[in-house]
């Protein structure tokens, strides 16, 4: 009996370890359709309801005050899901796709990007398959909602202190990064461990996905550094037209 | 995603209602969801299988493609579910690894079985949805339902830039690519990075060409644009209700 157990437990783990070298791009980490219990669903679509709500009360205001900007949000929208499908070599040789999600908030703001990165995670459970309709709110919380939050902050607190690569790098990785730990938090709260409750989990799932996610984020941030200095040379006006350029 | 869009816009039922399909695809979520049983979900994943090949035509590879999209997701958490990591020998059957041992039980054992069923079958159902129709008639659903008009603007004008945007993506990386672009990690990753600013200016261009060319026909507010005519066929109540049926028998059997 006993015998038997640790021979399926080896299987496991090595199947896992296999799909983990693959050599398929990693996406980030969505959590799947039908992998979270009802109650906990519901409880992140609560959560994630009055981000949602403040950022389409300022999309009103945005579209109310200057009307083309409905037309350059629907193309950002665009810009953002097709940058989550450009494939990024990986820090580790494989390959990745970023989430878009640091240099979309660096772009247009935290909370435009809470509407507009939710879209997003809509459009790749609808297109691709990836991620789903329950789970939507829990992960749009992760990536529509900190993931943005956390690169405004750095990107407000930083900017005159540090040079402009540093302050982009982070935000974005950081972005990318707090992404990856709050959802294996909402997978520890929902599954905890048998012996050791949520810390135990939180730690199981965070680095289970480690592998294949810290890669990710480090690439992400190179990646963005890239894009906003050749932004920088090649669309100022631009840049400047979205407010990012103000005072700097 | 393009093999998901041209069978949304070529399957048998494409012009059926999308509330009917929705309906159909939402029954067997949540059924699927709240009865959490491993027949509840393998029954789950037959019906949407026979309705995808059988009904819509689908061929079973494009449906069975889909749903691998999400394994490596669905594997590797389901060893953080079914494995338990302690510092200290536990009360379980259980392997070393250094100083951590890795345990389990037929109790996480059969909460993973059953994680696994109920996401297969949601999956499903999802994969249901999206392999019959098309965006476009996803979003005319959610604008019946009343979802702000915003919204069903920035996610219609989001759909129609993704596949320009795509092809504008496609052409730049081929060009980069013939010049070498790609060679070395280093370089592609400054490939990428140009790639991405160009993609961005492109985006910026496209919505303010676009936005004049409105303008001069006399844009004013949201976009209208006007819903497609549908089919209604009375097979899906009866699938429905069969489906429902079936699924409430299978939980309530153990």
């Amino acid at each position: 009996m006993d015998k038997r157990w640790k021979r399926w437990l080896l299987v496991v783990i090595g199947a896992a370890l296999l799909l983990l070298f693959e050599g398929r791009p990693a996406y980030a980490m969505h959590i799947m359709e039908g992998f979270l219990p009802p109650l906990w669903a519901a409880f992140w679509f609560v959560v994630t309801l009055p981000f949602w709500v403040i950022g389409l009360r300022q999309i009103n205001r945005l579209i109310a005050e200057k009307p083309e900007t409905r037309l350059l949000l629907g193309l950002a929208g665009a810009f953002t899901f097709v940058l989550s499908a450009l494939k990024i070599p990986s820090v580790t040789g494989s390959s990745s796709h970023p989430t878009g999600t640091g240099l979309g908030t660096i772009l247009f703001g935290p909370m435009v990007m809470s509407v507009l990165g939710t879209i997003v995670l809509l459009f790749q459970a609808l297109l691709l398959a990836h991620g789903g309709l329950t789970t939507l709110g829990a992960n749009a919380f992760s990536m529509a909602v900190v993931g943005p939050l956390v690169a405004w902050g750095i990107w407000k607190g930083l900017k005159d202190r540090a040079p402009v690569w540093v302050t982009v790098f982070l935000a974005a990785a950081l972005a990318n990064l707090s992404t990856y730990v709050v959802t294996s938090v909402q997978l520890a709260l929902a599954y905890p461990d048998a012996v050791g409750g949520f810390a135990a989990s939180f730690v199981k799932f965070g680095t289970i996905f480690a592998v294949t996610q810290i890669p990710l984020a480090i690439s992400e941030g190179i990646l963005t550094v890239l894009i906003f200095n050749a932004l920088q040379t090649n669309a100022e006006t631009e840049l400047q037209t979205l407010g990012v350029l103000k005072g700097a | 995603m393009h093999i998901i869009d041209r069978y949304a816009y070529s399957n048998a039922i494409r012009e059926l209602d999308p509330a009917q399909k929705g309906g159909l695809a939402l029954i067997a979520l949540l059924l699927c969801l709240a009865l959490n049983q491993p027949a509840v979900g393998l029954l789950t994943l037959g019906w949407m299988f026979a309705l995808n090949t059988l009904w819509a035509r689908v061929p079973a590879s494009v449906f069975g493609r889909a749903l691998l999209a999400e394994a490596p997701f669905l594997l590797l958490s389901l060893v953080g579910v079914a494995v338990s990591v302690s510092l200290s020998p536990p009360l379980m059957p259980a392997v070393r690894i250094g100083p951590l041992w890795l345990g389990s039980n037929a109790e996480s054992v059969a909460l993973a079985t059953r994680l696994f069923t109920r996401a297969l079958g949601c999956a499903a159902a999802l994969n249901f949805l999206i392999l019959t129709t098309p965006l476009l008639d996803l979003i005319e659903l959610l604008r019946r339902l009343r979802v702000p008009e915003t919204l069903i603007d920035l996610m219609s004008l989001t759909y129609r830039a993704i596949f320009v945007l795509l092809e504008s993506l496609q052409r730049m990386a081929t060009a980069q690519d013939a010049r070498l672009g790609y060679a070395g990690p280093w370089r592609a990753l400054r490939s990428a990075g140009l790639l991405g600013s160009q993609l961005f200016l492109d985006a910026y261009r496209r919505s303010q060409r676009l936005q004049m060319a409105l303008e001069s026909r006399g844009l004013a507010g949201p976009l209208r644009v006007l819903p497609l005519d549908y089919r209604r066929d009375r097979r899906a109540r009866w699938f429905g209700a069969a489906l429902a049926a079936s699924l409430l028998l299978a939980g309530a059997w153990r």
